[in-house]
Order: structure tokens, then sequence, then C-alpha cells
């Protein structure tokens, strides 16, 4: 290239180097008959398709089409070629950086012989681009089937596609016969050769095939490229995979299934308004919980990943919420394999205590509601000990088995809700196991300590909702909901209780209390009110009202709460709406207020700090390979 | 008949006047008229090209409309009413080639935003042009994975071509359409053959359409199932040469597929065998069985390798076919010395394995 060419290749934001890379390139690949060139552009195809970004954007801040010749005058063959290069025109991608290109260098006022040209130029090849003909031979016997050409090559197209699903989906053909040279390492090829296809909507099925194609032969792997062109068209969704071949296409490629998981994260995380009634939608629809199902593998992965998440948004009641809610659908997914397929729990929990993961598996619906209370104080006591060996340990272990129990815990929830709902109605003498798993639940360290100071709290809370929801008669007494206010407001230095778990006390006595609705619907919007935790309580009342749904079976119980429940839904949404306002009001308030409630413990370390610092990583788990 | 014969004369001129400085003017709803329209006259086509009296009066039609406008506009091209299966793609090709459309329409054709899915053959016009690209060049693509398969032949292409062929002279010959066009079938196996020129597409079309069956999980009745393969087999007889270049040209494997399927075709392949067998001659110079009066036979070993596959690939004809054998080597003198009888040199050869 000239001086001035590369120039003015340069300024314009286009590196020399990587123009005459670029052309080079275009000239080698030519009509990419050769298995070579084809093999090229396919590896190729990805760093194209930012080069020709690069250049659209060049042309787009071009003032006219006589300046684009100026600075990149090689802009005409160069397009040109690639045009006839089927492995860059498939590409949707590609294919539209193409087109537009070509667009943008279309003037509509041409004002000389060169734009003139340009025009004129493009709309030939535009115009042989949809025309061009297949030989005349075949042309003929297509016009005398009555076949329109669009027609005629979409259903060769299907065939070919059909042809090759077949002989993909063959085995190993050495399985049978050792001494027989299989053609696997075709496999592999044919897999570059489909990079360019992954968007197409015709070839779907045979990314599918090639995905699921059993790894049964060395030879037969799929080449890397394939696998980051499919991942990266999934993740755009710009490819449309059936259920197994997303299945496989994890199997095949660790940095797609951590993708998926993020991306499930993202929706759920920064939509917490649709939480928890489209959470159990969004979960499935992932594909998530099928594959786990399938491969132990891929739920360790997943579970290593909420594991961190956890230990970032410490406290988080929607991350808490999504894993039991995903612990649950991938459980159901389990129980709908076929038995042959089924691997033993201990698989999917290698790290939990033996003692701990049947009693937590176990749906509470799985169990008459009479032997709740013996279920749970038997979880207690198991969880009680360990917390005890291990803090006799000194954390030279590390805290492991307690924050896998824990874990475990959090992803069978609903255990720990029966417990809020067993509160509302417990003698004070049973309470105790209760309470303590409540707050293991919403505290799972022993920092310093404090446990036994919250669970005094904890039983001071209890004690207060109680007089408040089952003893007093309307009108409500405003001195006990004062003390409530006061105690909710706990002193800065004493380790507060968890807001949650109040408000989610608070809740269930509200639903499962034999207090006259009314008076229930008044306490609550009178507390939560003052401390302004609206959302999360629908969040727990929108837990309640799911698993009172998910235990199915309409009992007595269920009959009287669900009309309470679904009432104080209205209430609080009502309140919903005029929270923000709330807030604002309440700023002006100095006493009496639960602002510490508002505040998720900012003046408390983050969670992952509260652990033993001996603790290298939660959960200990070791690098999960595929 | 009044509408159709109305609509078609519009949509000719429609194409005429796509040709012409007249459609500076058009804009999307312009192009998308237009497609209906062509769309229309499509469906025109598949509807009455087995109704030879429906289509002589379009046809006539068309005559005289394109009289008229040949009149008019300078350098007209004359639509039959064959050349309206691909109404659409003459629109397309005459708005391409025509430097007056303005460029938004073309964009329209090469828009790149919408997004497809499978099946949805869309009869929209925007990204129409767009989709071509896409198809054609997935067909280019798959194509080079594609020559792997030992059994490619016929090739998609021929497969497609077979199919549809099956799929016409099923509706033509089928009862329910008002009696059987043998006639128009005839000329149509004939055109493709006229079309192919040399027989070796030819071969593959056929044998793609009597072999579409095999594949075609929702074909027809049995009795039109078998009439149109019955047919092609009775065509095939009539223009014999055509058959022996088949016979001796598809992969063995291919005629095996067919032999297991047709019971009719399972006669004619054994005669075929036959005559080929009773026009090879004992060359005693060179002490081997050769073509000594046609060109187009085939040799000794090439039909032992027939005889070979037919014993192998269809165990309960076995039998069958070596007592044929047999009988035509007693009729030849039933003597066991080489050179003798063509038959009984094959029945040692086929024993020799």
């Amino acid at each position: 290239m000239s001086q001035a060419q590369t120039q003015a290749g340069s300024m314009a934001g286009l590196k020399s180097q990587e123009v005459a890379f670029w052309l080079g390139k275009a000239v080698e690949w030519g009509y990419a008959e050769s298995p070579d060139t084809q093999r090229d552009t396919c590896l190729h195809l990805g760093p194209l398709r930012a080069f020709l970004q690069l250049l659209l954007t060049h042309i787009h801040t071009r003032s006219s089409t006589t300046e684009t010749m100026r600075t990149v005058p090689f802009v005409g063959q160069f397009l040109g070629r690639l045009c006839w290069n089927p492995y860059v025109t498939a590409d949707a991608e590609s294919r539209s950086l193409l087109l537009q290109s070509l667009w943008s260098l279309y003037s509509e006022e041409p004002h000389n012989a060169v734009e003139r040209k340009a025009n004129q130029w493009i709309r030939n090849l535009l115009c042989q681009l949809a025309t061009e003909e297949e030989d005349s031979a075949t042309h003929m016997l297509v016009k005398h089937m009555g076949l329109p050409p669009k027609e005629y090559n979409l259903k060769v197209l299907r065939k070919m596609v059909w042809l090759l699903v077949e002989e993909v989906g063959e085995s190993c053909s050495s399985l049978a016969d050792p001494n027989q040279r299989c053609s696997c390492d075709s496999v592999l090829a044919a897999s570059v050769a489909c990079v360019p296809l992954v968007t197409c909507p015709e070839t779907a099925p045979l990314i599918g095939a090639l995905l699921q194609r059993p790894v049964t032969c060395d030879k037969a792997a799929l080449s890397q490229h394939f696998l980051d062109a499919v991942t990266s068209a999934y993740s755009r969704k710009c490819v449309s995979l059936e259920a197994q071949a997303v299945v496989s296409l994890w199997c095949h490629n660790l940095a797609s299934l951590e993708g998926a998981v993020m991306s499930l994260l993202d929706s759920v995380l920064s939509n917490p308004a649709s939480i928890p009634h489209n959470l159990e939608h969004t979960i499935t629809h992932s594909l998530l919980p099928k594959a786990c199902s399938q491969h132990g593998s891929i739920f360790l992965i997943v579970n290593d990943i909420f594991r961190s998440m956890l230990v970032q948004v410490e406290g988080n009641q929607t991350v808490l919420y999504l894993i039991h809610t995903f612990t649950l659908c991938f459980l159901r997914e389990l129980a709908a394999l076929q038995p042959q397929e089924c691997v033993s729990l201990k698989a999917f929990f290698p790290h939990t205590p033996q003692s701990l993961l049947d009693p937590l598996l176990t749906h509470p619906s799985e169990m008459a509601q009479e032997a709740w209370p013996e279920h749970l104080a038997w979880i207690t006591a198991s969880l009680q000990r360990l917390t005890e060996e291990e803090e006799e340990e000194e954390g030279n272990r590390g805290q492991c088995g307690v924050f896998e129990a824990w874990f475990l815990l959090v992803q069978c929830a609903d255990w720990v809700e029966v417990a809020s709902q067993l509160l509302v109605s417990a003698r004070p003498q049973d309470c105790g196991p209760l309470l303590w798993l409540l707050t293991f639940y919403h505290h799972p360290t022993n920092r310093e300590h404090h446990r036994t100071q919250q669970l005094v709290a904890a039983r001071e809370v209890w004690d207060h909702l109680r007089s408040l929801f089952l003893l007093s008669a309307p009108p409500l007494p405003a001195d006990r909901l004062q003390s409530l206010a006061e105690l909710m407001s706990a002193v800065p230095q004493q380790p507060s209780l968890d807001s949650l778990l109040v408000v989610s006390l608070l809740v269930n006595f509200a639903v499962f209390s034999h207090n006259p609705l009314s008076g229930a619907g008044e306490i609550v919007r009178m507390v939560v009110q003052q401390s302004g935790l609206v959302r999360e309580a629908v969040c727990v009342l929108d837990m309640v009202e799911l698993r009172l749904n998910r235990e199915g079976s309409s009992s007595s119980l269920t009959d009287r709460v669900k009309p309470r429940a679904r009432a104080l839904q209205g209430t609080l949404t009502h309140m919903a709406q005029h929270d923000t306002h709330t807030l604002t009001h309440m700023a002006q308030h100095d006493t009496h207020t639960l602002t510490h409630m508002v505040q998720h413990d900012t003046d408390t370390q983050p969670l992952w700090q509260r652990w033993d610092t001996h603790t290298a990583a939660p959960g200990c788990s070791t690098n999960q390979t595929l | 008949m009044e509408a159709v014969v109305k609509n078609l004369e519009r949509t000719t001129e429609l194409l005429a006047v796509s040709q012409t400085e007249m459609v500076q003017r058009w804009d999307k709803q312009t192009l998308d008229r237009a497609f209906q329209w062509t769309g229309y006259c499509e469906h025109v086509y598949t509807r009455f090209r087995a109704n030879p009296n429906v289509r002589d009066v379009l046809e006539k039609q068309l005559q005289v409309t394109n009289e008229r406008l040949r009149t008019t506009f300078q350098g007209y091209t004359d639509i039959t009413f064959s050349d309206l299966s691909r109404c659409r793609h003459l629109l397309l090709v005459g708005l391409l080639n025509n430097a007056a459309v303005p460029s938004s329409v073309i964009q329209l054709l090469f828009d790149t935003s919408c997004s497809r899915n499978v099946g949805d053959t869309s009869k929209e016009s925007l990204g129409h042009c767009t989709e071509l690209i896409e198809v054609k060049s997935a067909c280019k693509v798959l194509s080079a994975i594609y020559l792997k398969r030992s059994t490619s032949f016929p090739g998609p292409d021929a497969d497609v071509i077979g199919t549809t062929l099956m799929e016409i002279l099923d509706i033509l010959l089928s009862p329910a359409t008002g009696g059987s066009k043998v006639g128009l079938a005839e000329k149509l196996l004939d055109n493709i053959l006229q079309t192919c020129g040399e027989n070796e597409n030819f071969s593959g079309v056929v044998a793609a359409a009597l072999l579409s069956r095999k594949n075609n999980k929702t074909a027809t009745t049995m009795a039109s199932e078998g009439v149109s393969l019955d047919f092609i087999l009775d065509w095939l007889q009539q223009h014999h040469s055509v058959l022996q270049h088949m016979c001796s040209t598809l992969p063995i494997g291919l005629l095996m597929n067919l032999y297991q399927q047709s019971v009719r075709f399972r006669v004619t392949y054994r005669d075929m065998l036959k005559q080929w067998g009773s026009q090879l001659e004992y060359d005693m110079g060179e002490g081997e069985w050769v073509q000594m009066y046609t060109t187009n036979g085939v040799s000794f070993k090439t039909l032992s390798d027939h005889y070979r596959s037919l014993l192998g690939a269809c165990p309960s004809m076995k039998e069958d076919v070596e007592s044929e054998l047999t009988e035509l080597k007693v009729a030849d003198g039933d003597f066991d010395v080489r050179g003798l009888s063509v038959w009984g040199d094959l029945l040692s050869e086929l024993n020799k394995v």
C-alpha cells in the first residue's frame, strides 16, 4: 500500500496492518472452494466480524462515498470478494454487516462519476447475488417441475440437513469392529464447517445433532470454535436449540454453562419485582434444572456459583429464594427421570454431612403435619451438634461442614418456613429448637458467640408477637406495639436480629394465627409501615402462598389460611404503592424508628468475612471439572 | 374462472411494468402487493397444472395478453402458463435488473433486521433476497461436508427433483383429479429426458423418484403409490436404452434398494440382466466372455457383480434366482465346460465364493 493510503487507513481508525491482513485473506479465500480455504474462513469468522464492524463504522463516519473511496480505496473489491464467499454470507451477522456496508456506500444523490459507478456496481452485485442460478441443466429441470427457485433451494437445503443429521447420528463404527477405521474425524471437520451455520434456522437440527453425538471415540471431538460459536449465538438468542442439545452444549463447554447461570442470576436479580411468582418459570425456562438432573457435575458447578453469589450478596432475600426454588425445580426434574438413570442423592451433595441430607431433602409435604415438630427438632439437634463440634475445633479445618449444612438448609428452605409457621401456635416450652433454626438460617456464623444474645432477642420478638396476635383483642394495645417497635430498634453496638427474620415471623403470625383478619392486618400494616420493609414483607407472603399451593392438598388449615394470605397481599401491595411516600415521611422521625431494620446491617461485617479467616473458600469445594 | 383470468392479466401487466421506468414511484406497499399478486399466480399454476382444459383456456388468454403487451412495452418477453410457476422469481429478476427501481425498495428486499424461524417460508417481501442468499450459501457450505457418504448418489438436488416428480405424477395419474392424464405424464418424462441430455442426470432423477417413497412416511394409499412407480417403469421399458444405461451406471446398492422395494422393478431388472447375459459372447483367444456387437452392454465381471449382490441382498429370492440361472444353463445344453454357456459360467463364478 502506498504511503498516502497507509496514512489514510490508519488515520481512519483502521490499522494498516489489519487492513492488509484482511485484504490478503479475502484474496486467498476467493470463492472458498478448497477445504483449506473453507476451514480458514470458518476459523477467522469471529475476528472478521469485528473487522467488518470497524469498517462499517468507518464508512458511516465519512461524509460521502467519494471520501470513503479516498480513504479506503480497497473497500469495493474487499466487500465484493467476501460476498461471493458462502462461508461468510451464510453467517447472519457477517451477512448483515456486508449488506449494511454496501448500502452505506450507496449514494442517493450521486455527485460524480465515482459515486455513480459505485451505485451501479452495488446494484449489479446485489442482483447477481440474489438471482445467480445453478447450472443450466438443473435450472431447466427445476423449471419443468414447476418449482420456484427459492422453494427448490430451500428443499435442497432441508434434504441436505436431513442426510447429514442421519450421518452424524451414526455412532462410531469402530465400536463394533475395532479394526475398522472409523470416520469420526470427519465429525470434527464437519463441526468446523458448521461454524457459519450456527445462526441459520434451517440448520438447527444439524447443530443439535452434532452437539448430542455421543463422545465414544477419541477422534469424535467437536471443534472448540464451533462450541464457542454456538455458545455465543445461544446467549444472544440467535439460535433455537432443543433442550437436550443445550444440555449437551453445556457438557461440552464449561464457559457456556457458566454463562447460562450468570444469565439466570442476572435476569432474576435485575428484576426483583417479579419475584417470587415468575421465579419458578424463569428457572425452569433456563433448562438448568433439567441439565443438573441429568449430569451431577453440572449441578455441582451451578451450586459452586450459587455459593460464591451467597457470600458476595449476603442476606439477599432474592438470592436465597432463587437457590431454594432452583433446588425444588431440580428435585422435581430428578424425580421425573427414568428409574435406571437415577443416581443416589449423595452424588449430588457430596460435601453435606450424611446425617442432614435425608432429613432436609425430605419435603414437608411428604409427611404428616403432626410429624413436623419432631422432624424439625431432629434437624435442629443435628445442626446444633455440628456447630458445636466445629466451634470446638477452633477453626483449624475451617468451617466447611457448617457452611455446607447451612447451604443445604438454604436449598431446602421449606423447612425454615415450616418452622416459622409452627412458631405461631407453638407452646413456650417447644419454641426453643424452632427459634434456634430460624436464627441459624438468618445468622449462620457465630462470630464472637453472638448467637446466645440473638436467641434471646428472637425469643423476645416471639413473645411480643404472641401477645399481640394471640392474646389481645381489639383495640390494639398501643403500648404493646410500641415495645415491639422498641425491640426492633436495637442499639447499634449489640448484634441486632436480621430484619428478615422478624418480618418473616410477623407475616407468619398474621397468616396463621386465629386473630380476626382485620386485627392481624392492622398490626402488620403498622409495623411494616414504621420499618419500611414493605417489599420484603410482600416477598415473604408470596413465598408462604407458593408453599401452600405446592403442598396441594386442601385441608382445613389451608382453606382457612389462604383467604387471609390473599387479603394481606392486598393490604401490603396497596402499601407498596405508597412506600416511597412513607419512606420520605419516615426520614423525619428520629425516635422509635425501625431504620435499623431497613439498612441491611451495614455496620456489621458482610457475611463472608464473618467466617473464620482460616477458611480458604466457602464450601471448600475443589475445582470441578466435567 | 373469469376472475382468475382477469387477475392473471393484471399480474402479467404488473410484471411488464416492473421492468420499466414506472417503478420509480413504487414503495413498500406496492412491493408487498406485487408479491401477493405473483404469489397468487404461483398458486393458480399449482392448482391447474394437472387440468388440461383450464390450462388451455388460461394459456390462450395469456397469449392474448402477450400480444397486447408486446405492442405497448418494448423488449417484452412473453409469459406462458409454465412461467407462472416462478412468477415471483420473474418479478424479482425484473426489479433487480431495473435501474429505475428506487433504492429504498431494493433495500427492503435485502433487509437484515427480521429474524426467521424454521419452516417460516415468509410470503413477505421484507428480507426476501437476504433469505435467498442465506439458503444458497448454506447449501454450498453443507455440500462440502456432504460428500463423505459413499451412497451420496443421487445427490440432494436430484432427490428434490425426483420427489417432486413423483408428487406431480401422483396428481396426474390419480383418479381423483378426473381421469388419468397419461399423455401429460409421458410428455413430462419426455421433457425431462430431453433436458437432461446426458443420461447421467436423468438416471439420478429417476432413481430418486423411484426411491422417494421409501423415505416418505406420509405417502398416499398403496394403490396410487404403485401407480406412479409402475408408470415410470413402463415408460422406461419403452425407452429401453435409457433403462439399460440406468441399470449399468447406478451404484449397485441403489439398485438393490429398488429391487427390495418394488415387485415390478424386480421383473424389469432380472430381464435386463438376462438380456445383458445373452449379449455376451465367448472369445476363444482371450478366454473371456466379452461384448462383441453392442457398445452399451456390460462386462462379464459387472454382470457377475450384479448377480452376486442380488443373491446377497435378497436371501429369500436366492433360490429363485439360482434356479432361473440353472434353467438357462440347461437350455444351453447343461454342459459343465467353461465357455459354452454364459449362465453356467456365471453359476460357477457365483459358487466360487
